[in-house]
């Protein structure tokens, strides 16, 4: 009794649907390339240019899931890219110490931005929206408003680098590998569960102990950090460190994170869903290139994506408890 | 033609509670009618039908021979109601005068404000109201007592035919006290018919003819107030038959030592409250809405700052400055409104139950998903929890059961608290499973647990406590045992001004 509960339970589950509309998707551009779609090359493409989005997936799903919101994190994860890029270039640091740097740097911003969240109550939205810009200009400063060429061995194995027969880049691996093990944190262990509480009622959380404050500086640092990671992929992938970096990246995490079914009420979703939403995400924009959509019509068509799942997440969410 | 208010037959159901039941009277013209009860009597809810808030399920309001229909606040307003609630509606980042004139006003060409005479016409109403402020000061920048004056201008300006005022002195001072009175009294000799909601005897007899005496959301009783006396009021609110709910319960005898004493707790809402608490016994909080009753146990509880006070567990004085530091003083709480503080709607019986042990029920670095359900079984069972099952979501399960869910999280083989805080516990719940929850309460102080317990239902307050401390205005103002306490010696203790 208590396993068909359990299976029904399963079937209901949005990760469920979501596999359903992947395959659809898969399906339909699969028919209408030829099957171009299914080339190995072609999956490798895919993977590939999900590799920076997939950190900024993971930082954004477990702020969503908190109940705020990192706006900044594009615009971090230039500015870390750019202090690697000085390390390693500029004062010649060994290429491990560089990411280390940039990670620093991504620790810091995120301390601000909880700082002014929780200290001084500034609306996540707005603050990190100052974050936002104040890293966006400092990369300008820092970057001489240029790119910063990186020339380093380990960095550009790591960007570029792939294993059988040149299928599998080593990126996707630790995105993948990032991916998994943020999923068994998210779902499995007390620190993951007390995400899920302070974003379903952060007063019951604090009532039986939880620290939601605490919790935010976490999730803010952990945020900067990983989107620090994303800004040395890219930089390691393409050997420089640009004023722009992963800028434009910033909502494709918080897109995936949403279509994955994480909800903005907070307190649901998951790293599972997150997945499907960002090979959803990349599935669908591989699919428009290939069939030759005019890209203008492909930013129009990414925003109607988001906007369903925006709908269906509303009609979700009603009726199921408060949306805060 | 007379002007008069007549209500008849008024009823309205909540899911569990019959809030209103054949409310029937008349308000003449020219009197101030005193709507006198406990709390969830049914007096707010009856003064929110007639402002349209609520739909009543029968009856209907007739006023000066007209059948009203009120559909929302604006037909109300129409209808010439105007109601002024003790919370107040007022927007504050804007002017008293845009705040007085918020549904209409005054109006030059093209829609423009006229802001001239909008300034001159407010300032008309303050020099009449003597208040010592200006017609462009912003409203959130007033204190209380003023916020209240505008809300009241507000409703005076409309010149509506029914005024009803929800506790307006709460806020006010003396002084604001008597400008308000001769307000009314002015209003009076304008024949309006006045609706006046208070705790206060005192003004009571001052102000009004009438009074109507609400209790369990009935009508007990019309009474002119010349002829009646505060006692048989108080007589009036509370008499009601105790029934056998609380003789069959199977209560604790044996009360031990000391477990938990507060001396002076003082913040911004409760001033020098102290009391012990026993091992085994049911300490009750009586007093009205507003008493400081939850600011105190949640200063005990680390959840609220204290600015003076002190805290001792077994003798031992503790620094409680988080909820945290509080369990681990084997202090509970189980918070006042269970779905705003209490519960995590979205999630599972089972991560409910969990919340506060998440530490003990890991393997390794990972929860076990075993040992949760070992946990949460343990609860369902213990407090006879009615689920299909644990992972059921908590926010659709019934009020008397999710309280269950809550004090489950409490008292388990993985947590065992010492002192648990039940701050109304049988609040919007159906009387069957209040029953369930008095003998729960009963079997905690059974199994030597200190058990505080805040409720505004004073019979429960009374007939489940061992003793009862009695609050008002952040004051502990009296202590009696069950034996000593009356409703009427509580209520008169917990009204006093």
């Amino acid at each position: 009794m208590d396993k068909s509960h359990a299976l029904r339970r399963t079937f209901k589950r949005k990760e469920f649907s979501l596999i359903i509309v992947l395959i659809l998707v898969v399906i339909f551009f699969g028919i209408l390339t030829h099957g171009k779609f299914f080339k190995p090359l072609n999956i490798r493409n895919i993977l590939n240019a999900m590799v920076i989005v997939t950190f900024l997936t993971i930082g954004e799903g477990m702020l969503i899931i908190y109940g705020n919101i990192d706006l900044s994190a594009g615009t971090v994860g230039t500015l870390s890219a750019i202090v690697m890029a000085h390390s390693v270039m500029t004062f010649g640091l060994p290429w491990w110490v560089g990411i280390l740097m940039a990670v620093c740097m991504g620790l810091i911003t995120g301390c601000i931005s909880a700082t002014l969240i929780t200290r001084l109550h500034f609306q996540p939205f707005i603050a990190t929206l100052a974050m936002k810009s104040v890293c966006e200009g400092l990369a300008d400063v820092f970057g001489n408003a240029s790119a910063i060429k990186i020339e380093n061995k380990a960095l550009s194995w790591i960007g570029n680098f792939k294993f059988a027969n040149n299928v599998i880049p080593v990126a996707v691996i630790i995105a993948l590998l990032f991916m998994l093990i943020y999923g068994i944190i998210l779902a499995k262990t007390k620190f993951g569960r007390m995400i899920y509480l302070c974003g379903g009622n952060r007063q019951a959380a604090f009532l039986t102990g939880i620290n939601p404050v605490k919790m935010c500086y976490v999730l803010f640092m952990n945020m900067g950090a990983l989107a620090a990671l994303a800004g040395c992929m890219l930089a390691a992938r393409v050997s420089s460190a640009t004023v722009t970096g992963v800028n434009s990246n910033q909502f494709s995490g918080v897109t995936a994170a949403i279509l994955g079914g994480i909800s903005f009420g907070g307190g649901s979703g998951g790293m599972i869903g997150a997945f499907i939403g960002l090979l959803l995400l990349n599935v669908f924009n591989n699919g428009m290139t290939l069939i030759g959509l005019d890209p203008y019509w492909q930013t129009v068509a990414s925003g109607v994506l988001l906007l369903v799942a925006l709908i269906i997440d509303y009609y979700n969410t009603r009726g199921t408890g408060k949306r805060s | 033609m007379e002007r008069y208010l007549e209500v008849n037959n008024i009823s309205k159901s909540f899911p569990g509670v019959k809030a209103l039941q054949n409310i029937s009277f008349r308000a003449e013209s020219g009197t101030v009618t005193a709507l006198l009860g406990e709390n969830g009597a049914g007096k707010s809810t009856l003064l929110k039908v007639l402002s349209g808030v609520l739909k009543p399920d029968e009856g209907t309001v007739v006023i000066s021979g007209k059948e009203v229909k009120v559909q929302d606040t604006h037909s109300a307003f129409e209808a010439g109601i105007s109601i002024i609630y003790q919370e107040r509606q007022l927007i504050p980042m804007m002017s008293v005068a845009e705040n007085i004139f918020l549904d209409d006003s005054p109006e030059k060409k093209f829609g423009f404000v006229d802001r001239r005479t909008l300034r001159a016409e407010t300032q008309k109403l303050l020099d009449k109201f003597q208040l010592p402020f200006g017609p462009d000061e912003l409203v959130g920048r007033l204190p209380v007592a003023y916020q209240q004056m505008v809300e009241i201008m507000k409703a005076y300006r409309r010149d509506a035919d029914i005024i009803a005022f929800d506790e307006p002195t709460a806020p006010l001072t003396e002084k604001e006290i008597r400008i308000l009175f001769s307000i009314i009294e002015e209003l009076k000799q304008q024949g309006k018919v006045i609706l006046y909601v208070s705790h206060r005897m005192n003004e009571i007899f001052e102000i009004t003819d009438r009074i109507v005496i609400f209790k369990d959301g009935q009508m007990v009783d019309v009474v002119n107030t010349a002829e009646t006396t505060e006692a048989a009021l108080i007589r009036a609110m509370v008499g009601r038959d105790i029934g056998d709910t609380y003789n069959k319960l199977d209560r604790n005898t044996v009360i031990g030592e000391v477990i938990l004493e507060a001396k002076g707790l003082t913040n911004d809402v409760i001033s020098d409250v102290s009391f012990q608490l026993h091992r085994g016994e049911v300490l009750g909080f009586a007093g009205l809405v507003g008493a400081g009753r939850t600011e105190t146990v949640r200063a005990v509880f680390g959840a609220d700052r204290i600015t003076s006070g002190e805290i001792l567990i077994h003798g031992e004085p503790v620094k409680i400055t988080s909820p945290k530091e509080a369990i681990a003083s084997r202090i509970a709480l189980c918070p006042e409104d269970r779905k705003e503080q209490g519960l995590i709607l979205k999630q599972t019986i089972r991560s409910n139950i969990s919340m506060p042990v998440l530490s003990k029920i890991k393997n390794g670095l990972l929860l076990s998903r075993k040992k949760e359900k070992a946990l949460a079984d343990e609860a369902v069972e213990k407090y006879d929890i009615r689920t299909p099952s644990i992972d059921k979501i908590a926010g659709e399960l019934s009020g008397g059961n999710q309280q269950k869910v809550i004090l489950g999280r409490w008292t388990s083989s993985l947590i065992d608290m010492d002192i648990l805080i039940l701050d109304e516990p049988t609040k919007g719940i159906d009387v069957g499973a209040k029953s369930e929850i008095y003998q729960t309460i009963c079997n905690l102080a059974k199994e030597g647990k200190g058990v505080i317990l805040i409720s505004s239902e004073l019979t429960e307050v009374i007939n489940l406590s061992d003793r009862i401390i009695v609050m008002h205005n952040g004051h502990v103002t009296g202590t009696m045992t069950r034996e000593e306490a009356t409703e009427e010696n509580v209520l008169a203790l917990a009204m006093q001004d």
